[in-house]
Formats: structure tokens, sequence, C-alpha cells
């Protein structure tokens, strides 16, 4: 641990730095390329999953990989759009709405969750999320069925530059969700997750009540996950049960792992970088390939790169040094 | 309900179980050698079920004389991913494992995408016309031909692993894998033995999956390959009778259970459907089951 602390100082400073430098660029991206639609669209889904996966990686950090998470994605999603379309609300009010309730249904699923390991717990997950994507199409008076329903924007197309409007408010939100979760991660609850991860016997033995932790961390990481679906589906106008796709739920763990699984500027960097690689290879007008490509490099990076690309910068000193 | 309906609804469990438990044996199998877990195994039962219709678009053979062929190409497919991909990240951890069969599930489902397309594929079998009659319900003969097919299987795969040399020494290795080892078996040829035997018959229940003349697509695999964790974890880890009495139970309960249900709702005077709940039922007896055991029912093994 004091290992681990140590190094985290060393760095402090250059990540501190990247962090605030890409944040400036973030902020300046709308006035160096102009409102271009198409980037500012990509962009926008690229916030959306980093706080997706930040959400995601949250809960891994507890030692729970869950394969499910579309099922709050979604719910999250539906919530949203279901209440600012009957109560009239505006999307910003309902969006906290579907986060709470996700993360409602995420404490339910994070109470029969609670005593598994890691296999049973992913199947369980997983299926979850076909049970969450069975009762969406099974309530049609509700939810619209397969065909779902549209959802009012986050900011009305009438306004001239909506678009730029919505990055704005999407990277407050993204940038925001991330400070939350560094400040968790950080603190004693953040400790007492990795602790449980490492060995959960001993953590209850030092005291840490496990259970209580746990489902802390179903309820936050669904929380925001929630706050992302109803994000996406107030960019997109509309939502349909593709939300629960197994896609949907592999994308964070995608993400998380690519960039550094457990930190919280892995998931950050690995949604930007697989981001950018995703929409050059869709430049080249490749489809399932992209998949292929994408299925190829995450098992490469369990294999070789088991800590991500935020390892990269010390395995390079650590080669420089030898 | 009438009995003949429910004749033909247990036949029809009864052909659903089948394949649950090719699979489900594979993975019992590979998960009692290596103690892994492979979420990617419903993608070999997708490999498998576009080999046999591969080989039999361009041949029109007898499709139930292909299967032996897409068991053997699936083989040699299963070496290949225990040597790349499971053995290189063997003992650093569970969640490796999980996050390592996520890469090869995007990788197979849109190779096989990329090299069929997503549509729809099914094929006739010579026998799809016809049917025996028993009482007053006609069975389709290939349903009685599948679960024929499926019980020499399991009489051979029980000889091999219990009379040859071979299956001993996996059976020994799946026991204790260091004693085994200092006995002189080679036990990482058992893991890639174990794993080209997982992957054959996950071959051989996607190739009688698209023989009875289901449709088959690149990402059909992931339901039936949850379904038979269901049956291993229900059934008890390592244990084969429990996966056939797990996997006869859930495809049977899948077929009934929404049956009941919608006579139970038409006794209410509710008339509605259930149909739409037949993949989740495996879900709910998994989760019942993980909550009461959460490891599992025969679970002291695997953990």
């Amino acid at each position: 641990m004091k290992l681990v602390r140590m190094n985290m100082n060393m760095n402090m400073n250059m990540k501190t730095w990247t962090g605030i430098i890409s944040l400036i660029l973030a902020f300046l991206i709308p006035l160096i390329f102009g409102i271009n639609q198409y980037l500012l669209t990509v962009l926008i889904i690229m916030l959306v999953f980093i706080i997706y996966s930040s959400a995601w990686n949250l809960l891994a950090l507890s030692g729970q990989a869950s394969l499910g998470h579309a099922a709050f994605f979604g719910i999250g999603g539906y919530v949203s759009a279901i209440v600012a379309n009957t109560l009239g609300m505006p999307p910003i009010a309902a969006i906290p709405v579907g986060g709470l309730f996700a993360a409602f249904i995420g404490v339910l699923i994070g109470l029969t969750c609670i005593r598994m390991r890691e296999w049973f717990l992913a199947m369980v997950t997983f299926g979850f999320a076909i049970i969450a994507h069975t009762i969406t199409t099974e309530l049609s008076w509700l939810t619209g069925g397969w065909d779902g329903i549209p959802a009012k924007r986050l900011i009305p197309v009438t306004i001239t530059n909506y678009i730029m409007y919505e990055y704005y408010v999407i990277l407050l939100i993204a940038v925001a969700v991330v400070v939350i979760i560094y400040l968790i991660a950080k603190s004693r609850v953040g400790l007492a997750l990795q602790a449980i991860r490492e060995n959960e016997l001993e953590a209850k033995v030092m005291g840490i009540n496990v259970i209580k932790y746990k489902l802390m961390a179903f309820a936050v990481s669904a929380f925001f996950t929630g706050i992302a679906g109803a994000l996406e589906i107030h960019h997109f106008g509309y939502i349909t049960p593709e939300v629960y796709g197994m896609d949907i739920s592999f994308w964070p763990i995608l993400y998380s792992i690519s960039g550094g699984l457990f930190t919280v500027s892995g998931p950050i960097l690995g949604t930007i970088v697989i981001t950018f690689i995703w929409e050059v290879l869709r430049a080249f007008g490749l489809m399932y390939e992209r998949f292929i490509l994408i299925g190829v490099i995450l098992v490469l990076i369990v294999i070789f790169l088991p800590k991500g690309l935020v390892s990269v910068p010390e395995k390079i000193k650590s080669r420089l040094q030898l | 309900m009438e009995p003949g309906v429910l004749i033909q609804i247990l036949v029809w469990g009864l052909y659903a179980g089948c394949i649950y438990i090719l699979l489900a044996i594979g993975l019992n199998l590979i998960f009692g050698v290596m103690k892994v877990v492979n979420f990617a195994h419903g993608e070999l039962l997708m490999l498998g079920a576009y080999a046999t219709f591969w080989i039999y678009t361009l041949s029109g053979v007898n499709p139930y004389l292909i299967i032996a062929l897409a068991m053997i190409i699936l083989g040699i497919i299963g070496v290949f991913i225990e040597r790349l991909c499971f053995r290189p990240i063997k003992g650093t951890g569970k969640l490796n494992e999980i996050f390592l069969s996520l890469g090869l599930i995007y990788l197979f489902q849109n190779l096989a995408a990329l090299l069929w397309t997503t549509d729809s594929r099914s094929i006739h079998s010579p026998y799809s016309n016809v049917s025996v009659s028993v009482g007053s319900v006609r069975l389709p003969l290939d349903y009685i031909i599948i679960i024929l097919f499926t019980i020499v299987f399991l009489i051979a795969f029980q000889l091999f692993m219990k009379r040859t040399t071979i299956g001993r020494a996996m059976r020994a290795t799946s026991q204790n894998r260091d004693a085994a080892a200092l006995m002189g078996i080679n036990v990482e040829r058992m893991d890639m033995l174990s794993f080209a035997l997982g992957s054959a018959l996950a071959a051989a229940a996607g190739s009688l999956w698209l023989i009875s003349g289901q449709i088959v697509d690149p990402y059909m695999g992931s339901i039936p390959a949850i379904k038979a964790f269901a049956v291993v974890i229900i059934g008890g880890l390592g244990s084969i009778p429990g996966a056939i009495v797990a996997g006869l139970t859930l495809g049977i309960a899948e077929n009934v259970v929404p049956l009941f249900m919608q006579s139970f709702a038409g006794l209410l005077g509710v008339s509605m459907s259930f149909t739409a709940w037949k993949d989740t039922i495996a879900f709910f007896i998994l989760i019942i089951v993980l909550v009461i055991r959460p490891t599992g029912i025969f679970g002291e093994k695997g953990e």
C-alpha cells in the first residue's frame, strides 16, 4: 500500500498537469474546430462513455466486475425519458431521477450479488441485463415495446448551435462525475473497496463493513451509469430496447481495461484512445473488422498489458533504467 | 392442458435440454481440468453451427454426417484458444479470464459476421418432413434423432473418461493438478485436450441446433452459453450426472413454465403470453440458486 502511495505522489504532478491541459483542450475544441456536428457528436458520446466507464470501474474497484451494466444504462435512460415525457420536466431535471432509479435497482441487484464471487457475479449481472430487456419490451404501454419512445433533446434543436451547448453541458457533468469518483476512490470508502477486492475475509477482520461498502459501490456505480444512459438518450432523442444490448454492457469493460483497471484515469484514457481508433476505422469504411480488431486489442491487452495504457509510461521508465 | 400438448412440450424440453447438456459438459470438463471459465463457449457453439452449415451448403452431404467434421474443426480452434489466449494468463486471476473471454466473443461474433454476413441461416435436414406418431402426438423425427445422438455422445464421453488412459489422466488432473503432474502426467497437454474436447462438444451442440431447423446467426451463442453456465452451477461444478439432470430440468422448465403461467393468468381472467420470458427462466433459477448457495450447489470444489 505504501509503495503504491509513493508511486502516486511521484506521478501526481505529471498526471495533474495532463489532466488540466486536456480539460482546457476539451473546452477549446468547439472554438478551434468550429461547430462541427460530426466531431461534437463523437465527443458527446465519448464523454457519456467516460462517465459510464468510470462508474463501471468504481464497481470493479470493489472486485465486482459486472457484465450487465447495460441494465442500469437502459433503466436510467427509460426512466428519465418517461419522466420527462409524462411530467413535462426538462431533461436536465429528469436525468437525476433516472440515475436515482437505476441506483435503487442497483442496490436490489447488489443485494442478490453480495455473496457471489467473480464468475457467478458475472453471469448473474449478465442475466439481469436480459431480464431488464424482457421487462422493458413486455411493458409496451409504458416503454413503447420494441419500437421504443421518443425522448426530449437535452438542448432543444431549435436553438442555434444547440450541439455546442449540449457538448458543454455534458462536458461539465462528465468533469463533475470524474471528480466525484476520484474523491470516492481516494477516500476511506475507496480504500475499503480495494481492501475488499484484495481479500474480503481480511477486510472483514479489519472491521470493514463489507456488505455496506459493496452495496454502496453498486448504488453509486448504478447511479452514474443511469445518468450516462439518460444523457445518451436525451442526446439521440429516442430510446429503444437496444440500450440493453450486450455490447453496451461490454464497452465500459473494454474502455476500463485498455485504459487501466482500478484507476481513475484509466477509463478516461481508454475511452478516448479506443474512440479515436474506432472513428479512424470507421473512416476507412470497416464494419465487422472494427469489432474484430477491438476483440483482438482486448485479448492482447489482457495478456500483455494487464494494467492498461496508464502503465505504459512506468513500463518505459523501468525499461530505460535497465 | 391436453396431455398431447404436454408430451409435445416435454419432448421440446428434452431436445433443448440436450443442447444445454452438451455445452455444459464441455464447460464442466474445461473447468475441471484447467479451473478456467470460458465465457466465449457459446461462440464455439455458433462457429460449430456455421461449420456444419458451410460444409453442408458446399457438399450437400447428409448433415448428420458433417457433425464429426465440425467437431474436429472446432477441436483444433479450441487448441489454439487454449495455447494462445488462456495459457498466457493462467494464474493471473479470474477477472482476467472473464475479460479475455469478452475479447474472444467480439472476435468470433464479428469474424462470423464478416465471413457469413449477419443474415439468419438455416438448413433443411433430410428428415425435416418426417414425424413419428406417439399416441395422438406427432413428434419430428429430427428431435428424436438429436436426443439419441446426445445419449450416444454422453455414453462415448463417459467411456472415454473412465476407460482410456487419456481420460483417466484428465480426471486425475482435475482432481489434483500437482499430484497428477508428479505422477508424470503432462498437465499442460491435458489442458489442451480438455479445451479441444469441450470445443468439439460445443460444435456438436451447435450442429444439432442447426440441423433441427433452428436459425443460426453470429450472435446466437451467448444465450445458450449462459444457460449452460446455469446448468453447470445448478448441477454442480464438475458433476456430469448433475449437468444431465439440470440440463433436462431447465429445458423442460423453459417450455412448461410459460405455458403454466399463461393458464394461471387465464384462470385469473387475464389473457397474457409469457413466451417472451422463456430465456429469462434460466436466470431466475440461477439467481435463486446462487442467493441460497453463493458458490453453487456443489461449489466447494470451485472456490
